[in-house]
């Protein structure tokens, strides 16, 4: 009873300090720099600009967000920067022009090789490529389930989502969606996936055990220029939230009907967005504006940009 | 004595006979009309090699083989001409289904608004209207219009012009990209269609194609045949904008290049 009492209370300890763990900080890469600027999520203050490499694009933390990494294009590589000290402290060979990946909650890095049609998974802490997975043209975005037995892969340029199994590392389905799918989202019961369709203009609901399109939302006609990259959905999962590149907002919708809600003027090109613990801020990195939109998400308005380094293009927030 | 097949055979025969289909490739022919050592021919090639790789995930195999434009044989998908207008002209005439021109940009073939010719390589008058948006905001005279551009990088432009050169060791010209989007837009048919049918292949590439040019706007035929797409102005040997060039005409109406409509 008293070895209960204890674990309880470490229990409870643990999880009131989980917050005074974090760093509160926002992590933008600038694929224009070769940096990644580094923004306290509280003042909104730019904290530090680390040099980390070539053509960094996509940005996401180790599972106990001790570190960030960052796909080096050109460097053919992962870099790894320590979200403490703030420094590069690692740079690890990734195959050829690694663009996007997403981190196993076992800590594989899933990424993709842009010039290689590969989906490539990725030991960390080794070093030791996995496993090579053949995929369509142009891979772009990655996404692991929640429960961890799934991968999917985006090609741009063969236009599918391509569903990988985890251990196994096979490819189980494929399915075609609109023209060049570019990220994906689950929701938190790994039923539903989300995914955006940047050429076609669409947002595109997947059934995950099904395989299969259940339904889209076409925007061109609703958004001008409408270019869907970045979605997440917001923690109560009520919401999900689209950059639209070229539209130069971000689109909330419903996730059930994918009816428009609302349509928030943001930069130009906005691709990356990152969503704080509370829900309350949601953050965009906008490419042709070298700056960062700062979203309120009750006001569904723009309330602050912070300028970053060259044609940002991922953002991360570990707060 | 006549027994009837039991029904488990029946079934297992079924069963053996879907496993086969869905992994023996699908094959689906397109054919090519023109000289064999050009631009055209090797965008074609880029073509098939990415739709393979597309076939590989949705049960086809691509073949890509030569014709005269005299004797082009019934059966295959659709036929892409490297040759002239008159000759693709005349093979939309003896054939039902897509005859895709990579080369000839005159006007007067677009026109004739055949329902089954199209034309991926951009008109003459769509470079001359270009050029007329361009020239209103630029004092050079150095100037002239592309479909594509071994420089061009926006838009995953980058990819495919690395492919390319990955490939066949050269710079993608604008010929070598319409045979390329030729190839393209008939495996889109063919994947999103669900058909090989070469009559249903011409009615989806005009009603229903939406397609990824790696140009940025999704491009689309009009009822004249032509693509709809974006161009590429170069001046003084540099790649300088695209067209429709912002700021002269909307950057989204891919209409204000050349002939919109049928006459």
């Amino acid at each position: 009873m008293r070895c209960f009492l204890l674990l309880s209370l470490l229990v409870f300890l643990t999880a009131c300090t989980a917050p005074d763990d974090v760093t509160h900080r926002l992590f933008v890469t600038n694929e224009a720099d070769g940096t990644v600027t580094v923004i306290d999520s509280r003042s909104l203050e730019v904290v530090k600009t680390v040099e980390v490499g070539s053509r960094p694009r996509c940005i996401g933390f180790s599972p106990d967000r001790r570190l960030v990494y960052v796909a080096l294009g050109n460097d053919n590589a992962i870099g790894v920067v320590d979200t403490r000290s703030l420094e590069l402290v690692n740079t690890i060979p990734a195959g050829s022009d690694p663009e996007a990946f997403a981190v196993h909650p076992n800590g594989t890095i899933y990424l993709s090789n842009e010039d290689d049609a590969l989906a490539t998974a990725l030991n960390p802490a080794t070093g030791e490529i996995l496993a090579e997975i053949p995929v369509g043209i142009e891979p772009e975005g990655v996404q692991v389930s929640p429960d961890g037995k799934l991968v999917v892969v985006t090609s741009e340029s063969t236009n599918m989502v391509h569903m990988i199994s985890v251990p196994g590392h096979e490819v189980v389905d494929n399915i075609l969606v609109a023209a060049r799918p570019r990220e994906v989202t689950f929701t938190s019961d790994g039923k539903t996936a989300y995914v955006t369709c940047e050429v076609g203009g669409e947002v595109v609901k997947l059934d995950v055990e099904q395989r299969k399109v259940v339904d889209n939302l076409r925007m061109r006609r609703e958004i001008r220029r409408v270019k869907p990259k970045g979605i997440l959905l917001s923690h109560d999962e009520k919401t999900l939230y689209v950059s639209t590149g070229r539209g130069n907002s971000i689109v909330t919708l419903d996730p059930s009907t994918l009816e428009i809600q609302k349509v928030i003027p943001v930069g130009r090109r906005v691709w990356g967005i990152a969503l704080s613990r509370d829900g309350k801020r949601l953050f965009s990195a906008n490419g042709l504006d070298n700056n960062v939109s700062v979203v309120d998400t009750e006001k569904l308005e723009e309330v602050r940009k912070i300028p970053v380094g060259g044609r940002p293009w991922g953002v991360v927030i570990d707060d | 004595m006549h027994r009837s097949i039991p029904a488990w055979i029946t079934c297992g025969a079924l069963l053996l006979a879907l496993a086969g289909s869905s992994t023996a490739a699908e094959k689906v022919t397109i054919l090519f009309v023109g000289a064999e050592a050009g631009p055209a021919w090797k965008g074609a090639e880029q073509g098939i090699i990415e739709a393979n790789i597309l076939g590989r995930f949705t049960g086809q195999g691509y073949e890509l083989k030569r014709s005269s434009a005299s004797a082009v044989p019934k059966g295959a998908a659709a036929v892409i001409v490297a040759a002239g207008g008159p000759a693709a002209a005349g093979i939309s005439d003896r054939v039902d289904g897509a005859v895709v021109n990579v080369t000839d940009g005159s006007d007067s073939l677009r026109k004739r608004c055949r329902a089954n010719l199209f034309h991926t390589i951009p008109s003459d008058r769509m470079r001359a209207d270009a050029l007329a948006q361009w020239r209103r905001n630029s004092e050079s005279q150095n100037n002239h219009v592309r479909a594509w551009h071994p420089d061009f990088v926006k838009f995953a432009a980058r990819d495919l012009n690395n492919r390319y050169r990955k490939t066949h060791g050269e710079a993608m010209d604008d010929e070598a990209w319409a045979a390329w989007a030729a190839v393209k837009t008939i495996t889109e048919a063919v994947t999103r269609g669900q058909t090989t049918d070469p009559i249903a292949i011409a009615r989806y590439l005009r009603e229903e194609l939406e397609f990824d040019g790696q140009k940025g706007a999704p491009h689309s035929f009009r009822d004249t045949g032509q693509l709809r797409q974006p161009l590429l102005i170069v001046e003084d040997g540099k790649l300088v904008a695209e067209a429709p060039v912002r700021g002269v005409a909307d950057p989204d109406d891919l209409d204000t290049l050349g002939l919109a409509a049928c006459p």
